[in-house]
């Protein structure tokens, strides 16, 4: 299989351009930290790699925005905005590894998405090239902009098949003074529920609000069905959410990064341990989350203000008989990280949506052969 | 005139008491809160999806264009429709079909008034984020097609951060759902796709929003300036102390005395520029902030910083800016609103640029804008009863614009393209840009009946209209 790795946006447009050219098939990676995530691509017969295509390319703090090259890897990101006082919460899975790229191809996102959001929400503009060899900007480096068609939402999360990014613009967020986690562990799921509904009724405005069945909170050094709640502020801030989440245990400093690295990197870890384990990622309403606990026999962790929660399988049998006993659940239920022996054996998107043959036609219309990324996203798109 | 078996089937789909075409009835629908005009051949107004959809099909079939329209307050002419046709308005279509507030969600119709959803959630402690100063007569389905902001987007976001999902109707009557009630629908995300399009891919008749928990504290102050200068830079002061208000408001130059003259809002007479900032959370770190903004307005040598202690000083703060445009009329018979946007730390020299533009082409232009997000709304007066007046306004406006562009920013931040600014996309955006937006527009819409003439630059568009108007506006006025 040919590799090749542009350095540059007009040589990224030259080589999808070639590809199209030839027919040839191509497989799209930043880092291919998320080959586990979503369908593989059979028989690629080019192997199109963006790790080449990186840095930061504007950045202005006090414009509280940034661009960078999409191959840039997040940590790079990360510790040029932090050194600022600034950043951008999506706590991506494989963070070690992961390019921005990757991040925003998938949408990939993390336990601050309570009040932060997504890569979805974070994104201000974008430039990618498509397989006819044009490089077409979306958005700018602004944080508001309805100038035309914004056509970077149909990007974000497509897997890299539809076009290439060459590089991608983001708002950022200044860093609170302090952070601070506060966990609450009880023995019934019932009980960690209503601490949820409590938490989330509150005036309080934590950043992530996760819940971790017993199993999940196991692999993260905690018993029974923890809740874990992350806020941000000044001590006299903090001080009141403790005051409010009273009988919290309370994680800072080096723990509490510990506890949310582990979190962040759940999917990852689970399937890296064996080639037969898998990750579900389910969407329901908040009220629903009791019932998608109790359908689950492995490891759960919930983004509990959210209403996505991932679901681990340790076997092939496990995952088919779940997603047999939740067929009748209006839940969305996605394989959505997979081992070897599960990716290549097992459907990994159960039931089209309505709006299916809206997406197949998008697909098309940006490559009509059906060579970019086949079979990465949901529906084999 | 409209074909009269066209007319026929249009009542029969909503009965004879919603389907419009008297010259005298059409006039109220040629307009919205923009400059430019034109009429329907038909209004027609549905209480139903399948009453759309059914209407969909009819213009379908007759080739015939389909403009939506909510409350017709936006400022591009996004619901104008410039090639007649039927016009669908929403204005039946307005019932917040379900609130749940243990799962952050409401479902409505797209001709539910904005504020109306918040008034509706707000026993419930919760409120819908986007509110654009229009918030008291826009629709969330006007909303959705023109991705609407507000002062609080600065913090919350903008509309399309807070729509979850839509059910929509196609060009040919075809009834799609988008997303969920949760988010990460698997797939393209079509729902953001479609938020912002400006009614040009689909009509929107059902909305999934998020529902947000009500702040338990809100501050207000105001920052009073002898220098618009040093006013623009607290702006970028406040970001570099790591402070994010709810809301940061500037008024600036001739406004400040035109609104305080209308409106008794308590801004003083001689101010160069005037900060209305707003802090929103748990109560410890809005009084925090507010504390912090204080110290970023001193250092940017601000005049005097008024804390509102009471609501009733609160709403008062606010009165001046959202009944700006209200006190203008007061001093101008007509004036022109831009939407410029551009990065927060150029905002001082684009001041300086819109006055200097205004100073060449001869016209007052006043800026009362969202500064937290870089937001400019120069406000330009001029005298329609003169010749060439508009259009020298006009000028003036794109003028403002190019420079947006030239600095980095965009032709709008909130009111969208609309017919308004279709050439001036072409400077912001490259050829290949411009076409993967037509390709997309004509997926959903190959035959551009859906709000023809709209967004894209002439000759970049859909394939033009070939009929023309039905109806010769000038033989009706």
């Amino acid at each position: 299989m040919e590799m090749i790795r542009p350095s540059n946006a007009s040589d990224l447009a030259e080589a999808l351009t070639a590809a199209a050219t030839s027919g040839a098939t191509i497989a799209l990676r930043g880092a291919g930290s998320k080959d586990a995530m979503g369908g593989p691509v059979p028989d690629a017969q080019a192997d199109l790699r963006l790790d080449r295509m990186s840095g930061i390319l504007q950045y202005e703090p006090h414009d509280l925005t940034i661009q960078v090259a999409a191959g840039t890897p997040w940590q790079e990101l990360n510790a040029v905005v932090t050194g600022q006082g600034q950043m951008l919460p999506l706590d991506p899975p494989r963070a070690a590894t992961a390019t921005i790229g990757g991040i925003v191809a998938s949408n990939c996102s993390g336990p601050r998405r309570r009040l932060y959001g997504t890569a979805r929400d974070m994104l201000i503009g974008m430039t990618f090239a498509t397989l006819d060899g044009s490089l077409v900007q979306a958005g700018g480096m602004v944080v508001k902009n309805v100038a035309g068609l914004d056509t970077q939402k149909a990007l974000t999360g497509s897997f890299g098949t539809l076009a290439a990014m060459a590089s991608v613009n983001f708002k950022l967020v200044p860093l609170p003074e302090a952070s601070r986690t506060f966990l609450f562990a009880f023995q019934a799921a019932e009980e960690c529920l209503a601490a949820r509904q409590r938490v989330l009724a509150s005036a309080l405005q934590p950043a992530a609000v996760d819940l971790l069945n017993p199993a999940a909170a196991k692999l993260a050094g905690c018993d029974g069905f923890v809740l874990a709640v992350r806020a941000g502020g000044s001590e006299t801030v903090l001080a009141r959410y403790a005051r409010e989440l009273d009988g919290s245990a309370s994680l800072e400093g080096e723990k509490e990064s510990t506890f949310w690295r582990t979190v962040q990197e759940f999917a990852p870890a689970w399937i890296d341990q064996a080639p037969e384990h898998s990750l579900v990622r389910v969407g329901h309403m908040l009220s629903e989350l009791g019932e998608v606990l109790d359908s689950a026999a492995g490891p759960v962790v919930a983004r509990a203000g959210n209403g996505v929660s991932y679901l681990a399988f340790d076997g092939i049998d496990a995952l088919q008989n779940w997603m047999i006993a939740t067929r009748e659940k209006p839940w969305s239920r996605v394989v959505e990280w997979s081992g070897a022996a599960v990716q290549r054996n097992v459907e990994l998107w159960s039931g089209a949506v309505d709006d299916f043959a809206l997406m197949e036609r998008l697909k098309v219309l940006f490559d009509p052969q059906r060579i970019l990324n086949p079979g990465r996203l949901y529906g084999r798109l | 005139m409209l074909n009269s078996s066209v007319r026929d089937e249009l009542v029969r789909i909503v009965g004879s008491r919603f389907v419009f075409d008297r010259p005298e009835d059409l006039r109220l629908y040629e307009y919205d809160g923009g400059v430019d005009k034109a009429r329907p051949d038909a209004v027609v107004l549905p209480q139903t999806t399948g009453q759309v959809s059914a209407i969909a099909r009819l213009a379908s079939r007759h080739g015939l264009p389909l403009v939506g329209r909510g409350a017709g307050t936006g400022l591009s002419g996004g619901a104008i429709p410039r090639f007649g046709g039927i016009m669908v308005g929403f204005a039946r279509m307005n019932r917040i079909l379900e609130i749940d507030f243990a799962n952050e969600r409401a479902v409505v119709e797209p001709g539910v008034v904005n504020l109306d959803l918040t008034i509706a959630v707000q026993p419930g402690g919760y409120f819908y984020a986007p509110d654009p100063s229009s918030g008291r007569a826009c629709t969330i389905g006007g909303n959705v097609a023109e991705n609407a902001g507000g002062p609080h987007t600065l913090v919350y976001g903008v509309t399309t951060n807070h729509v979850l999902g839509l059910e929509v109707v196609l060009a040919d009557g075809a009834v799609v759902r988008t997303g969920a009630f949760w988010p990460d629908s698997p797939g393209y995300d079509l729902t953001g796709l479609l938020t912002g399009s400006e009614g040009t891919m689909a009509l929107v008749t059902k909305v999934i929003v998020r529902l947000m928990r009500q702040p338990e504290a809100v501050k207000t102050v105001l920052a009073i300036y002898d220098s618009a200068d040093n006013c623009a830079a607290t702006v970028s002061e406040i970001t570099a102390r790591g402070i994010t208000p709810a809301a940061l408001e500037m008024l600036e130059g001739k406004l400040i005395q035109i609104v305080e003259e209308a409106t008794h809002a308590g801004y003083p007479l001689d101010a160069s520029g005037v900060l209305l900032i707003e802090m929103e959370g748990l109560s410890e770190a809005v009084e925090e902030q507010a504390e912090k903004v204080r110290a970023a307005c001193m250092a940017c040598n601000a005049r005097e910083f008024r804390v509102a202690r009471t609501e009733a000083e609160r709403a008062l703060l606010w009165k001046g800016r959202k009944n700006a445009f209200g006190a203008i009329g007061r001093v101008s018979p007509f004036y022109y609103t831009q939407d410029g946007v551009v990065p927060r730390t150029k905002i001082a020299q684009t001041l300086r640029e819109i006055g200097a533009i205004g100073k060449r082409r001869e016209l007052m232009i006043g800026n009362i804008f969202h500064a937290g997000d870089g937001n400019m709304h120069p406000i330009i007066t001029f005298d329609a009863r003169k010749p060439g007046d508009l259009e020298r306004a006009q000028r003036a406006g794109f003028e403002i614009l190019d420079y947006c562009i030239s600095v980095g920013g965009s032709i709008t931040g909130e009111h969208g393209i609309g017919m308004e600014k279709m050439e001036l996309l072409g400077h912001q955006f490259s050829d290949e840009s411009l076409d993967l937006m037509r390709r997309i527009k004509q997926m959903f819409d190959p035959l551009c009946r859906l709000n023809p003439g709209k967004v894209l630059p002439t000759g970049k568009g859909c394939v033009e209209m070939r009929q023309p108007p039905l109806i010769n506006l000038s033989q009706e006025m």
